[in-house]
């Protein structure tokens, strides 16, 4: 257990940390203590990536444990969640200056890392769950930042909406629990033959209400509603964390019971298969559209996030290698460039005041950085070339096109090609007004200032090099495919 | 030597992007050096497409945006690459005057070299892949270069060129997808194999259909022509003359190798490019006798022209393994008409730097005395119209006889071939067009007299590099075998063809004929239809050119605006909303079941519970109290609990 120990600083530092943070008063040293907490903790989940870790933590009972261990697949969503959260800290420094109780917020934002990362490094179903419920209670404290009647309620439709989901997932453990030889995760599934002979029915529809619970948090049909609410209302950094990772929650835990406890083989080909994907074209298509018809601009954020994390879920129930590569490509790059877009947003309200869409013409003369990078995440999210987006839709494209997935398949590439002409329509004339049009005048607003304008850059240069070059990205995907299918 | 060909080849493509941002970062504020740098790199870039001419290669970068992009260099894009490096070469130096007094040079001058690079890139591509990256890097490269003089008008045909490609790159996706998943490869040349082993069924035709959509966006084919006209008026001349001369023409690019790749000698195929190629031929040569714009003539001018050029890719699938003369014919006709609209759009420009206007009306005469433009103008005019001894006399020519040939094909073989001759008349048709507005710019620009006569000022640099540009004409058409014949014949392979197995007479009486009965028909068209009902005279008995092209035959504003904003997102949206509410109102109606009292009113009881999170002071501390307390007492337990566990 001690080298194995380390595994759980990552989890407790940030959490302890938290606490201190939150006592800070001085503006200056609370930040300092937020930047050296994230960039320990990323250095920390980096350096446990160049080794194999496992602990138990907690014997329950013989099969109810508390235990952690770093696959590939915790590595990989540790990394870029520890990896963002650098970036959006940095952010916050900046934006925190014009809401009221920063330490609240910090508070709150260093703790969640910790959720995050006992999430990711989670080794069975009940840490799962633990780690989720806390990932949900601790976020709740950010969309209710603002204490406005509106985020308040909001909250509430968080709250309400994300236990019933993660109570969807809890019902569907105890089942699993005696369907399965051990509910510690194991590539490729743990189904006890025997078992299941004959309740295969059953099993079927507890995954499915599983899913559908773990799909609340990915802002999946049905359980949708709360994100399009949740997200706008939270400070701009929250909803960047909110949009960008904390929907990749939900698709960890979607991941882990697919591909880890019930195994791809048992679902493939079944009604379940087809009524999930249909369930993930339709937020496609509903999430793009809605965005379409939105004014306000963070909320057409939100709505563009119901719809790209379902392009994660198109790709991962079509329970194939490709879709899996172009899934989790996906993830990647839609948590980037939404990160970018929620910046910006951020940087865009903080320094003109305006939320609709309409009101930011002739902004790009006066935050050149930030309207830049606005353009380049929105290329990115529409999936042109060379810019990163494309690749993941291209992977999946390609599997949803491949005689195995049927015609569903086929309908899927349709609505996502659907989608992304409705990204460009809900994206591109923000830039085009920002750029070109004559409009408000915005001679008093200036550029971000470097603590908004860093992340930005820095996530841009990402987005286009990971787009040009996805090699390194793609085989270490394929890596951990490799031993799922 | 392969790594020093290799290097040329990869700078042709990213040294404009690379330097475009390094001027734009270092030159935003000093216009000379940004000038002259630009020159230097298009200067450059042009010496370096010299070194690849008789080159062939092909090199494949793996992974690189995840399929691997692949280049190819030799034949027909070796043509391409120089024509592009030449044309970006002059036009840069045009627009040093051109930009003299206008805003955002800068912007103008990054975009144009990232645009020069995105081409190079879509014309040395070797599979379809790299062919779409650099096709979509090129379409929202050049939006910036349509948009930059920020006018309503400007803005407003952007956005509807950006619309277009958009909309056309997605389906063309969405067609790669499907071939990619058919055949395996995206790679040309075993497409084409792939292509032969295969029955061609509906299947291919709407893959090849999706592929082709985009390219034909981009190339202004009916019906997606609707950006065309106004993009081109709207955009600066400079960067008209890109649209016209390479832009467009990378659609028509794509098209021929789909045709020359995936439906090689495929008749089906065949019929539908020619049925396209005529409709656009005919329709762009009447907007263009109908406007009274310059610039939006000469555009319409472009949209027939490439009628012309499609109507000799449909020939090519038609004639099968005769389709020398059709392979030729639009070979060359796509270099003749880059050469003259090069020489036109910078003529176009060079008058509307002198005057700010470009309403026939406005502009009457205002050439009468420079004989430089004039002499200019008319070679243009020679060539573009197909008169002997013109350029595009002998593309025209080839064209004209590849029909003929079809025709001679199907009687001889006793079918009806009333329908190619209707084809026949139609081509003869759109060049009588050609002529007819060509005539009524010269006539209104050079010949008329007009009010208006200002100083020119152009430099003698320009006037000599025009008179080069424009020399090229005659000499191509007055020496055809020398020219034309060699660039032909370097280019077929590019579409899968062979020259023709004996030199064609182009100067014959059967060639010349074809080019007299356009002659009469043009005449007959300018002398009738433009002279009696499209000028009369005012009170002042001036001639006026009237705009009497009616308004409801706009296509983009009745049809394509109300249909894709405002009726397919009403039936998605309502669609959206009924299943994004779906979840809500059944948690409203529970609430309203669990909460109903019996009077029948619900009290919502939501906050009463969970709004304990205080609004308290803001200088306590933060977990005193509240529900953030709560929160943070349940993370507390859970570690006192693991550290317990752990110790």
């Amino acid at each position: 257990m001690h080298g194995n120990g380390l595994l759980l600083f990552p989890i407790l530092f940030p959490m302890l940390m938290g606490l201190v943070i939150g006592k800070q008063k001085q503006e200056r040293r609370r930040n300092g203590l937020v930047l050296l907490t994230v960039c320990v903790e990323f250095l920390v989940v980096v350096y446990l990536c160049f080794g194999q870790y496992a602990l138990t933590v907690w014997q329950m009972t013989d099969k109810l444990d508390l235990a952690y261990h770093t696959d590939d697949m915790a590595k990989f969503f540790a990394v870029l969640i520890s990896g963002i959260w650098i970036l959006a800290a940095v952010f916050s420094f900046s934006y925190m200056k014009h809401e009221q109780n920063p330490e609240r917020f910090f508070l709150f934002y260093t703790m969640t890392l910790g959720a995050l990362m006992s999430l990711c490094f989670s080794n069975n179903m009940m840490t799962l769950y633990l780690s989720y419920e806390y990932m949900t209670v601790l976020t709740f404290p950010l969309v209710i930042h603002t204490k406005s009647v509106d985020a308040v309620r909001a909250g509430m439709k968080y709250l309400g909406y994300s236990i019933f989901g993660a109570g969807l997932g809890l019902f569907g453990f105890f089942f699993l629990n005696s369907y399965c030889i051990t509910t510690s995760f194991i590539p490729g599934g743990s189904l006890n033959g025997l078992a299941v002979a004959g309740n295969e029915m059953t099993l079927l529809v507890v995954y499915l209400l599983m899913m559908i619970g773990f799909g609340c948090k990915a802002g999946m049909f049905p359980l949708q509603a709360w994100l399009p609410t949740a997200h706008p209302v939270a400070p701009s950094p929250a909803s960047a964390v909110l949009s960008g990772i904390i929907t990749k929650g939900g698709v960890i835990a979607i991941l882990r019971v697919t591909f880890y406890l019930v195994g791809a083989d048992f679902v493939r080909g079944t009604w379940v298969q087809t009524t999930l994907l249909i369930l993930s074209i339709l937020t496609v298509f509903m999430g793009s559209m809605l965005a379409y018809k939105e004014r306000l601009l963070k909320k057409r954020l939100a709505y563009s996030t119901v719809s790209q994390v379902s392009y994660v879920l198109f790709g991962i129930f079509l329970l194939h290698p490709i879709g899996f590569l172009g899934a989790l490509l996906q993830v990647v790059y839609h948590a980037i460039a939404k990160n970018i877009l929620f910046f910006c947003a951020g940087a865009m309200i903080f320094r003109t005041e305006k939320t609709v869409v309409t009101e930011y013409c002739g902004l790009g003369k006066k935050m050149p950085i930030t309207m830049t990078a606005f353009t380049i995440a929105s290329l990115s999210l529409i999936g042109i070339p060379p810019v990163a987006g494309f690749v993941s839709k291209w992977y999946l494209a390609e599997c949803g096109l491949l005689p195995i997935s049927g015609s569903i398949g086929v309908v899927g590439v349709a609505i996502l090609m659907v989608s992304a002409l409705l990204t460009a329509g809900y994206l591109l004339p923000i830039v085009l007004d920002g750029f070109f049009k004559k409009g408000e005048n915005f001679d008093t607003v200036k550029e971000a200032d470097c603590c908004m304008t860093i992340p930005l850059v820095v996530l841009s240069v990402v987005i286009v090099l990971g787009g040009i070059f996805p090699l390194f990205l793609i085989q270490y995907i394929n890596g951990i495919s490799h031993v799922l299918f | 030597m392969i790594f020093t060909k290799q290097m040329i080849l990869l700078s042709l493509i990213f040294l404009p992007m690379v330097c475009g941002v390094i001027q734009y970062a270092a030159f935003r504020k000093q216009e000379t050096a940004r000038d002259i740098c630009n020159i230097v790199i298009t200067g450059v870039i042009f010496g370096m497409a010299l070194f690849l001419i008789g080159k062939n290669n092909v090199w494949t970068y793996q992974s690189i945006c995840g399929n691997g992009i692949s280049f190819v260099i030799g034949g027909f894009r070796t043509i391409l690459v120089l024509l592009t490096a030449g044309i970006w070469f002059v036009t840069t130096i045009f627009s040093k005057s051109y930009f003299a007094k206008a805003n955002h040079k800068a912007r103008y001058s990054l975009f144009l070299l990232l645009t020069e690079g995105a081409t190079m890139g879509i014309f040395l591509a070797n599979d379809f892949f790299t062919l779409f990256i650099f096709f979509e890097m090129m379409s929202f490269t050049s939006f910036v270069l349509v948009i930059q003089e920020q006018t309503e008008k400007a803005i407003q045909a952007a956005k509807t060129y950006l619309a277009v490609a958009v909309i056309g790159g997605l389906v063309t996706l969405m067609g790669l997808f499907l071939l990619y998943q058919k055949a395996g490869t995206l790679q040309m040349d075993l497409l084409q194999i792939f292509m032969a082993g295969q029955q061609k069924t509906t299947e291919y035709y709407i893959i090849g259909g999706l592929v082709f959509f985009g390219f034909a966006a981009k190339a202004g084919i009916v019906p997606l022509h609707i950006w065309l006209p106004s993009a081109y008026t709207e955009a600066p001349a400079p960067a008209t003359t890109i649209l016209s001369c390479i832009l467009t023409k990378t659609g028509v690019v794509g098209a021929m190798a789909i045709t020359a790749n995936l439906f090689l000698h495929d008749r089906i195929w065949g019929y539908v490019m020619l049925c396209l190629g005529v409709v656009t031929m005919l329709w762009g040569g009447i907007l263009a006798v109908f406007s009274i714009n310059l610039k939006r003539t000469l555009a319409c001018s472009s949209m027939s022209q490439i009628g012309f050029l499609m109507v000799g890719v449909g020939m090519q699938g038609l004639l099968g393994t005769h389709n020398a003369l059709a392979a030729t014919g639009t070979i060359l006709h796509f270099l003749n008409h880059s050469f003259l609209k090069l020489v036109l759009f910078t003529v176009a420009g060079m008058i509307y730097l002198q005057t700010k206007e470009l309403d026939l009306n406005r502009i009457k005469g205002y050439g009468r005395n420079n004989l430089f433009l004039k002499a200019v103008f008319l070679m243009a005019l020679l060539g573009i119209g197909g008169i002997p001894l013109g350029n595009g006399y002998i593309s025209k020519t080839l064209l004209h006889e590849s029909i003929v040939e079809y025709i001679h094909l199907l009687q001889k073989t006793g079918q009806s071939a009333f329908w190619i001759q209707c084809v026949e008349w139609a081509f003869l048709f759109a060049g009588g067009f050609t002529l007819a507005y060509m005539t009524k710019l010269f006539v209104a620009v050079f010949v008329e007299k007009g009010t208006h006569i200002k100083k020119d000022t152009t430099t003698i640099g320009e006037k000599i590099l025009l008179s080069i540009c424009t020399l090229i004409l005659p000499i191509l058409g007055i020496f055809p075998h020398a020219t034309q014949d060699r660039l032909a014949e370097m280019s077929v392979s590019f579409v899968s063809a062979h020259m023709p197995d004996h030199a064609v007479h182009y100067f014959a009486w059967v060639n010349v004929k074809g080019a007299l009965i356009s002659v009469v028909i043009g005449a007959l068209v300018y002398g009738v239809l433009i002279r009696k009902c499209l000028m009369k005279k005012n009170e002042n008995g001036e001639t006026v050119y009237l705009d009497c092209f009616p308004v409801w035959l706009d296509l983009e504003k009745k049809v394509y605006r109300p249909l894709l904003l405002q009726v397919l997102p009403f039936i998605g949206a309502l669609f959206a909303r009924m299943c994004a509410n779906l979840t809500d109102g059944i948690v409203a109606l529970l609430r309203m079941l669990i909460f109903n009292v019996d009077n029948g009113k619900f009290i919502p009881k939501e906050d009463k519970y969970f709004s304990a999170y205080t609004d308290g002071e803001v200088d306590k501390t933060v977990y005193r109290e509240g529900f953030a307390r709560s929160l943070l007492m349940i993370g507390i337990g859970l570690a006192v609990a693991m550290l317990y566990i752990l110790l």
